[in-house]
This record gives C-alpha cells, structure tokens and sequence, in this order.
C-alpha cells in the first residue's frame, strides 16, 4: 500500500467505505463496552487513529495537520508563532497557559472545510485574538484562523498545542486528540524534558501512529550546548522509536523570545538527508502525499494490530461477556428460592370442584350432600362457639398471614442470596449493588403486603384453570370424577413447596405444574415446580393424582406469582434482564461484523 | 521577612506546642483506632494509621536529631547543583549531558553528625561528608527525580529501552520517609509538571516546606504563578526562594559572596531548621501529621455518617415496627383470654376471701372451673402465664417457636432485618458487622431465648402488678363483706323461712310440715343467687380491665423485648456513630493544636487530599 496513494489506489474507495462501516459498527458497540464494563476505548491509540485520523481524512481533501507540540514552558507558542508569521497564540512566561489548541489555516479551508470533523472532539471557534489560547474557559474548544498573509500553503494547517506534562489534566487530553489528528508532529524538547516520561509517551505513541516527527531542541545554551544535543535526541529517539524527518536547535534568547523573533537553526548532521532547509519551509515544501499517507498507514497499522489494536478491545469484550456469563450463572445458582407456602385451606380447591361438580350432579345426589352440608355446617358452628374450631373467615385470614410470613421470608432469603452474590461478583454488585444498597427496603416489602391485600384467594385465572383442567379430566376419565373429591380432601393436606428462580434453568426445573407457569415465564424471575407431594396423595387412585397434583401447583403457583412480580418490579427492576442481555453480547451482529472488517482491512493494508 | 525574625524569641516550649497535649493527642489517637469498629471505612483509617503512628512516635522521641531536608524536584531542575552550592563543593553529579542525572540519593551530611539512624542501604544513597557551614546542622538529601520512570499505570514497561529500567520515583519513594523536611526545586518549565506535584503531595503531610526556584539567571520569575498553583493544591507558601545554583556554585568556588536569593535561602535554613528551630519543626510537623491524619480519617468515614445516621433512625423504626406487632398480638391474647383473667384475678382475691358463706361457695366453684383450664391453657407464653405457670426453660429453648407463640412471626422479623440489612450496606457494613436477614442458627438461639425470657419477665410483672392493682379494687373487706351479706342475706331468709313454717306454722298453727322438698328449692335458689353474685364480683374485676391491659402493653417498649433480634444493627450503627464523634472530637483538638503550631518561612500542605489527591487518583 505503501507504493500508492489514495488518490490512484484501485481499491480505495472500498477501503475507505470499510472505514466508516468500522467506525459506525463500533460506535454501536461502545454502549454495549460501556455497560459490560469493558475498558474504555478513548485512552487506546486505536480508537484516536480510527476517530481522529482515519473517519475524518478518508471521505474529505487531504489537509496535512503539522502541530506543535510538547511539555509545559517549552515554548511551543512562540515556534507556531515563529513557524505562521503571526502571533496567533500568545507565548506568555506562566507555564500551562495554552489550554486551548490554536489553528493556522490557509485561506478558503474554514469554508470548505468542516474543522468539527477534521477535529473531533473538538467545538472549532474562530480567532479572535491572540489571548484566545489561554482563557476561552472549559470544555474542548478549538481556536481556528485564516492565514492574513496568505504566504500559508494552501493544504496545510498548522497548530499550537497545550502541554502533555502539566497539572492541568484536560491539556494532555486535547494534546492527544490533536496528535491524533496531526499527519506532521513539530517535538519541542528542552534540556531539561527531553526524558520526561509524559513527553516520552507521548511521542512514542506519535511514531507508533506513523506520524513524521520534526524534533526542536528550546532554550539551548547556544552554541555551548549544540554538541550535547546528539546525545540527548539519542536517548530522545531511543526512548520514544521517533525516526526525526529533520532536527533542529532555537537558542535560548529571552530578550529574542520576548519580541517574537526566535532563530530555528537547522541541525544538518542529526537530519537524515542532511539538508539545512528551514523549519517552515521543510512544512511548506513536504511531500504532502507521502507525508499524509505515510500517517493514514500509520495510523490503520494502529488499529489493526492484534495485540493493541481494535481487535484487543473487542477480546476485551468477549472476555466481559463471558464474565456477564460467570456470573448469570452464580445469579442462578445463587437467587433460587424455596418457598414453603402454608398448606392452602383445603376447602378453597374443594369449593372450586364444587361449583364445578355442581352442574353435573343427579338431584338425590345434591339433596343428600345438602343435608350433609347442613349437618356439617351445624357441626362446625357448634365447634366454634366451643372454641374448638374457627370459622371459615377467621382461618381465610390466619391463611393469609401465614402466606405473607412465608412470602416475606422469602423475599428476605432473596434478598440475602442477592447481597450475597453481589459480594462473590463484581459484576453482579455493579449491576445490582446500586440498586441493592440505594433502595428502601422496607418499601420491597410494603409492595409485597400491597400485592398479596389485592390478591384474591381464588382468582379468575386460577378458577379458569381449575374449570379446564376438571374438563379435560372429565374427558377422558368419565367414571373418576367422584373420586376426584376424595383425592382433594387428601391431597389438600400437601405443603407446598415452590422455587423461585432467577432466569429459566430448563424444563427439568418445571415439573407438574409447567402448564400454569407460562404467565410468570415472561420475567427474569421464574416461579418453578411447586409442589412436593411425596406420597401425600398415595391414597388417591393414581389417574387422579396428576390432576390433583396440578389443581394444587396450578394455586400456589398462582399465589407465588406475586412474589415474582414483585422481585422483578420493584426489587430488581430491569437488572436482571439486563445481565441476560450483557451476557449474550458476543454473539451480537455489530461484533461479527467488526471482525470481519478488521480481516478485510488488515488484507488491503498487506 | 519572616526568615529574620529573632530565633531567641520562641525558644520556650510553651511558645512552640503545647507537648503534652501533643503526646495526649498521639495517645488518644492511637486508643481511638484501636478502638474502631470492623467496618471498612475505619479499617482504612487503621491501616492508614499504620504509617503515620511511627512518624508521630518518632517526633515524640527524637526532638533533638539534626533534621532530614530532602532537594526534590523534576529532573533538569538543578536539584543537585543546589545541594553542590550548599554543601560547598561536587558532592554530587549535576549538569546537563543526560537526563536523569541523579541515579542514586546522595546524603550530605558534616563531619561530626551521625547519621547512622538513618537507613542508606534501605535509600540506596551515598554518604558525602561537607565542611560547608550551610549543612553543618542539617543533613541534606539529593533526592532521585520523579518525572522520569514510567508514569504510574504505564501499559508495558519496555525493558528494551534504558528508561525500562529506571526506577528513580520508587527510589524516591523509599528515600522521602526518612525526610524531616521537603525542599522542592523547581524552574520554568517545571512548575506545574504533574507527576512532580503528585509525588510532593502524597510525601507532604507533616512535612514542613521550602520552596526554592532554581534557574534565576535564565528562566523569569515565575514565583507569583507558582504560589498561585500550589496554593490550589492545598499549600501554604508562606515565601519561596529564588536562586541560581550554578551562579552559587560558582562564586562559592572563587572564594565571592553569594548573591542576595541564595543567602536568603541559607539564612533560612540556618534560622528555620537548626538547633531550637528543628525542635519546633519536628513537632509542627508532627502536629500538622495528626491533623493530616484526623482530616483523613474524618473525610474517609464522614461520607458514610449520613448512611450511619439513617441506620440508627432505621433501627428506632423497625423496632417500633416490631413492637406494634408484638403489641397488637399481646393485646389481643390479651383480650381473647377474659376468661382467664377473670379466673387469676377472681382467684386471687377469693383466695383472700375467708369465712364467711359466700367465700366458701366461690372457692367450691373455682375450684371445679380451675380443672379445664389447668388441663388446656390456650395462648402460648401469655396463655401459660396467665394460668398461673411460669416461663420455663423449654419455652426458652423453642426459638422461633416460642417467638411466634408470642405473637412476632418470623417473617416480620426477617423482613425488619433485611429492611436494616439494606440500610447496612448502604452504611459499608456487612457481615461479620452485622448479620443476614436471617440470622444464624446459634445467633438466633441466644436471641429467641432472650427475648422470650424478656417477654416472660416483662409479662410475668404486668400481669402481677395488673392483679395486685385489679385486687385493690375488688378485694377490699366491704366490697367481701358486702356480698357476703347479700349471699347470707338469702341463706338467712331461706332459714328464717323454714324457721318460721316449721315453728309458727306447724307447731303454733298446727300446719303440716311441708317436708324437704321447699329445702331443695332453697338450695337451687341460693346456688342461683351464689352464681349472679359471683358474676357480679367477675364483672367488678373486668371493669376497667380493658384499659388495664393497654396500659400493660404500652409498658412494651421500655421491656425492650424485641432488642436481641436486632441488636447486631443496633450495635454496628452505635459503635460507628460513637467512633466518629470520637473521631470529630480528636479532630478539632489536632486542629486546635495546628492551629497554634509556630510557621515561619517553610510551607506545609494544609487542605486533605480533595484537591492534592487528584494527583492519586487520577493516576489510577
């Protein structure tokens, strides 16, 4: 690739639409990394050279960006100034001053140019004066001016940096956006940083990116120094990989500094071509093409590299999907509950059977059971005036507190194995914690009250169910139906027992009762295989023990219900679902595709 | 000019600190960390602590050593020119062929001080024995530059390049603790270098500054502007110093004056950091460390005194919570048992009721009416109680049971703990602190038997002090004797009535005797009679028992039954609260002390790492 540029490259214009599709296909992944967790992409080289050189130069006219850059006080306002002709961001003796980027243009750009995407990251603001640099307050502003001599040539655009070395953190960041968007770096090195590791890394990420660094040594001692600077761009080029395009030494002079009128000498024995071509001119004069390509090479190498480029972070997010997984997997092991709901008042289903029974029966038949009803009822009246028994109403509502306390410890034994998997997880506990730790518990529980006050003890649902089941029974077993209420007042006597579960551990989980559970299967939150009948319905025939066994399940499946309801509402919200989703994000279309493109990438730049 | 102030002046402890309110502040210090409970928060000020207290002990004990006056400073900022100036000749490598230059800390020290305290090999330093009398009472340290290593969380450190293997800020790191003093060096372009300011930062607290601009002859004066951008990250720059190493170096060589900025410079030395001076140095500093320290502590713990305070008001409420609960279901049992009551109250005073017809019959009937109940008491604790049996220890050992008896289901309980469980790790208390929604098998037996021996106790005195109070009303002799009179009333007539048939009608009037049968009759009618009367005594003693047992129940809170479930949250939130307004008050004492601590020319980093712990943080 390196033999062409992108004007003649046949396949160009494939490359550059394969570009934009990665930037769009991963511009669509970065909520997805940010809420697995992943590491974040903006510090990685990779994501500057793709966003801040690759989308914005593929679809536009090459513009060669040169910026200066360097550590703070090294003077690097006073070589743009000295390097424009004009005195377009003030060099003052405060260290840290220029917080803002400051751009030289040539005539006509800023009208064809859209500088927002040329930069981004950036918000471009036109020139007003030369204290623009220093005080246009916070955010990432751009200061952008013509060239008003018009000496500037016409494709390139100069640019005056903030320190990649002080307190103010924001100037390495907009340092870093410029040298991402820099096809020429001007190094500005003094006696004293040339070692620095912030300015090390810094220019060692620009030689990575393929930019053509120009080197100046500030402040020399001149011509004391000029010998000692060999050795320091030694250590310089060492420590950082920079191949210098050209060297060069401004002496310090601060009475020169103070009026503006610096000198760049030209260092031919450290330069490669060994040329004593002037610093501006060496701009002005440059290959662009080679230049530009050489940075836009650079920089796809960037991406495309396997160990640190897109396709690292994109193991980065296999890796977190895969953790999501570990720990969906703890969350189901850990957030399964069983309930031990009090046995329901026997007469519940029974009245059930009977209205159903109802309809069905011979007019002795229901004389009889009349009177037996009546004796029955005179019976048990006798009992409760005697203290013996309670009334039907009075053990309604010892039921239904006794369900509330089962439900309420439920809840609670939930909420501990919560807190519990959130300590083991700490993907859980970012997921969950939060909203584990923020809420108001004891609102959870009054949610739960309110929910099982609404709840009548035999719904519509339930009494549909019932009405269903007994039919199909009926069906196919004409003769049992008799039998069925023998069964009931035996089977009635089983505690049953559910499972609350977080997500759906498969159809082993489901026995008897599945039929009913599909109405609670819609949340994260799963009611599973009520009912524990060992032997509790031995004495029943066995063609009926299925139907009681699901008449049962079918009504405490029904009542648990509410705890799910509440659990996925109130407790957990969307977390859970959102964990399924995190943790399934490996298969997403978006990951596929950004691989694909990656190969076809890497294949073209071969 | 501070520096010129007369040293003869403030010599006197007294005028320095106050020492024993100092060693007073070390040792509760000290005793209050030790004291913190196990929550994370205060673990952090333990570990924290773990550093600080040597450095405190130290200046406790060793007030009359030489101070340690550590050159810091970026690389390139003639840190070692300056210590060549002050010690009057090349005692250590300086200049500008490469970078950095100071590999190892030199130490600079006369001839006569001994240095053995202090740890070269551990600094991997050199000692360079001076004559100069700049650094004839101090010992002088030319620290390793910081800003060349690799900076902190560096990707991959590439053992390739010469830099792979430079180690000059972990070098650093070990040298500075053996630091009295910080002496920081800066120029132009260095200033406002963040690696440097964050080294400075994490060493500075409770150590005294100097701050020195080195490069006069060629950089500007930049001192306005650093004053400015230390001060932002919580410095007090009293003065900073302006001089030129080389310029020093070089005159001290030909035998000429130095100019005005680095006699300054020495003369502060000489005034600030020898003899007496060092003493009040020592314990500034150390003053300042406390207060450094408390203001740590405080802001590491103070986000989380809202979340305390929250659990302390959850506590109160889930207790009240629980109470009610306990309350409604006592009052009912209460209520339900009238029965019973009436009985042990109705008992009792019979019991005191003697001679007389009517007491005989009431102790016949009781006694017959006491069988069924004896057989079957109803109600659980309260139920058992109110039958006369008392808590035993098989009701202590039924746990749950026992509770749920007593009218709290588990299920409250458990919701209240995990109600507070929440409010807990809102607060960073977890367990072992504090325990799950449900508690542990042994935690939950200790529990249960408390509360149940409470309830028994508190419920056992009520109902006595009910009864005693019900007897008062009824039990009186003319309320007894009263009813004995209306019982003996009917007993009399009836006799008087057999009397009279038998002796005027029969014997006078010649009537036939109408035989028992008028006898059997009478009977009926007295035991009649005897029932209404002792309904009426019932209802006497039920009057206002309603009322009575209200009054018992609102007793409730201050029986502190329900206590033991929770008092694992109760604890937790009473013991942080308490550690921090310990912690609050040893905090305005440091401060006080700092307060009044002597400064002169030498700085100290003032505000707690909300500003200067930018530089930590954003290094992670």
């Amino acid at each position: 690739m390196d033999s062409q540029t992108p004007a003649d490259a046949p396949s160009f214009v494939a490359w550059s639409g394969g570009v934009a599709e990665l930037c769009n296909v991963v511009e669509r992944l970065l909520p997805v990394a940010a809420a697995l967790g992943a590491a974040d992409p903006m510090p990685h080289p990779w994501h500057g050279a793709l966003f801040g050189k690759l989308r914005p130069q593929v679809s536009r006219e090459p513009l060669l960006v040169a910026a200066v850059c360097g550590g703070t006080n090294t003077g690097k306002s006073l070589i743009t100034n000295t390097l424009v002709g004009a005195a377009i961001s003030r060099s003052v003796p405060e260290a840290a001053r220029t917080v803002h980027p400051v751009a030289s243009l040539a005539r006509g750009v800023a009208e064809r140019v859209d500088l927002a995407e040329l930069f981004p990251g950036f918000q471009p603001v036109p020139w007003r004066s030369d204290a623009d640099a220093l005080d246009l307050g916070a955010g990432d502003v751009l200061v952008w001016r013509e060239d008003p001599g018009g000496t500037q040539p016409p494709r390139l655009v100069m640019l005056d940096t903030p320190d990649i070395d002080g307190t103010l953190r924001e100037n390495w960041h907009r340092a870093e956006l410029v040298r991402h968007a820099a096809d020429v770096i001007v190094a500005v090195l003094t006696q004293q940083k040339y070692n620095d590791a912030a300015v090390r890394d810094f220019f060692a990420q620009a030689a990575t990116a393929g930019k053509t660094v120009m080197v100046v040594f500030n402040m020399v001692d001149w011509p004391r120094q000029r010998e000692r600077i060999a050795g320091w761009l030694g250590t310089f080029t060492t420590e950082t990989g920079v191949a210098p395009a050209a060297v060069y030494a401004v002496p310090h002079d601060f009475a020169a500094a103070e009026s503006g009128t610096i000198v760049i000498h030209p260092l031919p024995e450290l330069t490669p071509d060994g040329g004593s071509m002037g610093l501006a001119e060496r701009l002005s004069a440059g290959d662009f093409d080679r230049i530009k390509w050489r940075a836009m090479e650079g920089a796809m190498r960037v991406v495309i590299d396997p160990a640190t480029g897109l396709s690292s972070w994109l193991d980065g997010i296999d890796r977190a999907a895969a953790g999501w997984r570990d720990a969906q997997h703890l969350l189901e092991r850990e957030g399964r509950v069983r309930v031990e709901l009090p046995a329901a008042p026997r007469q519940l289903v029974w009245d059930e059977v009977w209205r159903w029974l109802e309809p069905r029966r011979s007019g002795i038949d229901l004389m009889v059971s009349a009177g037996y009803r009546a004796v029955g009822q005179g019976v048990s009246w006798m009992a409760r005036r005697v203290g013996l028994a309670r009334s039907s109403a009075e053990r309604q509502e010892d039921f239904a507190h006794a369900e509330l306390e089962a439900l309420k410890r439920a809840l609670a034994d939930f909420i501990d194995r919560l807190d519990g998997a959130c300590r083991l997880d700490a993907r859980l506990a970012a997921q969950l914690g939060p909203r584990l730790a923020a809420a108001d518990r004891a609102a959870w529980y009054a949610d739960l009250e309110r929910r099982h006050a609404s709840l009548p003890l035999v719904s519509d649902g339930y009494r549909s169910f019932v009405r269903n089941e007994l039919d199909r029974f009926a069906e196919t077993n004409p003769g049992m139906v008799k039998a069925v209420l023998t069964g009931l007042t035996v089977g009635s006597v089983v505690r049953p027992v559910m499972t609350l579960a977080l997500f759906s551990a498969g159809a082993a989980a489901m026995p008897a009762a599945a039929g009913v559970l599909h109405h609670v299967l819609d949340f994260g939150v799963t009611v599973a295989a009520p009912l524990a009948g060992e032997g509790a319905v031995a004495v029943a025939a066995q063609g009926i023990r299925p139907l009681i066994e699901r008449l049962f399940a079918g009504w405490t499946a029904d009542r648990g219900r509410i705890l799910a309801e509440t659990l996925h509402d109130v407790v957990l919200g969307g977390g859970v679902d959102e964990i399924a989703t995190l943790a399934s994000s490996s298969s997403r279309p978006e990951m596929i595709r950004a691989r694909q493109l990656l190969v076809e990438l890497s294949r073209e730049s071969a | 000019m501070t520096t010129h102030r007369d040293t003869d002046a403030v010599p006197t402890f007294a005028h320095e600190l106050d020492a024993a309110s100092f060693d007073l502040l070390v040792e509760n210090l000290d005793r209050w960390v030790r004291s913190a409970p196990a929550w994370p928060p205060a673990r952090g000020v333990q570990a924290e602590w773990d550093g600080v207290r040597p450095r405190l002990e130290a200046a406790r004990h060793d007030l009359a050593r030489v101070l340690v006056v550590g050159v810091v400073g970026g690389t390139g900022t003639g840190k070692s020119t300056l210590v060549n100036a002050l010690a009057g000749g090349e005692v250590t490598a300086a200049g500008d062929v490469a970078r950095p230059t100071t590999i190892n800390p030199v130490v600079v020290a006369a001839r006569d001080v001994d240095v053995s305290w202090l740890p070269l090999d551990a600094m991997g330093a050199r000692l360079v024995r001076s004559d100069s009398p700049a650094v004839a009472t101090i010992v002088l340290v030319d620290c390793p530059d910081p800003d060349t290593q690799d900076l902190p969380g560096h990707p991959v450190v590439d053992t390739s390049r010469p830099s792979g293997g430079n180690r000059n800020r972990d070098l650093l790191e070990a040298v500075l603790p053996a630091c009295d003093v910080l002496l920081l060096a800066s120029t132009a372009q260095k200033y406002r270098s963040w690696i440097v300011a964050r080294e400075v930062a994490a060493f500075a607290p409770g150590r005294p500054l100097l701050f020195v601009q080195t490069h006069a002859s060629r950089d500007p004066d930049i001192r306005a502007d650093w004053r400015k951008e230390l001060e932002s990250q919580g410095f007090d720059v009293p003065r900073i110093f302006r001089v030129d190493g080389v310029d020093a170096a070089e005159r001290a060589a030909s035998g000429l004056e130095p100019d005005a900025g680095f006699r300054d410079l020495v003369a502060a030395i000489n005034d600030e950091l020898v003899g007496r001076a060092a003493r009040r140095v020592r314990r500034t500093g150390a003053v300042d460390l406390a207060a450094w320290f408390t203001r740590q502590a405080r802001e590491a713990c103070g986000g989380f005194q809202p979340a305390v305070a929250a659990l302390s008001v959850g506590v109160t409420s889930e207790t009240r919570r629980l109470e009610g609960i306990l309350a409604k279901a006592i009052r009912e049992t209460l209520h339900g048992n009238r029965a019973a009551w009436q009985r042990l109250i109705g008992d009792d005073v019979v019991a005191r009721w003697h001679g007389g017809p009517f007491a005989a019959f009431l102790h016949v009937t009781s006694a017959l009416a006491s069988l069924w109940s004896r057989i079957r008491p109803t109600g659980g604790l309260v139920g058992r109680l109110l039958a006369g049996q008392s808590v035993t220890a098989a009701a202590r050992e039924a746990g749950w049971h026992a509770v749920e008896e007593l009218g709290l289901p588990s299920g409250e309980i458990e919701q209240t703990r995990s109600v507070l469980s929440g409010l807990a790790v809102r607060a960073g208390m977890t367990e072992p602190l504090v325990g799950r929604s449900r508690l542990s098998v042994d935690r939950a037996e200790a529990a249960t038997a408390t509360v149940v021996d409470r309830a028994g106790r508190w419920l056992a005195t009520g109902i006595d002090q009910l009864v005693a109070q019900r007897r008062r009303h009824v039990g009186q002799p003319i309320v007894h004797w009263t009813f004995e009179a209306l019982f003996s009333g009917l007993v009399i007539t009836v006799l008087g009535r057999a009397g009279w048939n038998f002796f005027y009608g029969n014997l006078w009037e010649g009537r036939p005797v109408s035989g028992i049968g008028f006898l059997e009759e009478a009977i009926v009618w007295v035991i009649l009679w005897g029932f209404a009367l002792r309904w009426a005594v019932f209802a006497l003693v039920r009057r206002g028992l309603d009322r009575d047992i209200r009054g018992l129940v609102d007793s409730l809170a201050a029986s502190r039954v329900v206590e033991p479930l929770i008092a694992d949250f109760a604890a937790a939130a009473e013991s942080a609260g308490s550690w921090m307004g310990e912690g609050d008050r040893l905090g305005s004492e440091a401060e006080r002390l700092a307060a009044d601590g002597d400064r002169s020319a030498l700085g100290r980093l003032r505000r707690a790492a909300s500003e200067a712990g930018r530089f930590n943080t954003a290094s992670a």
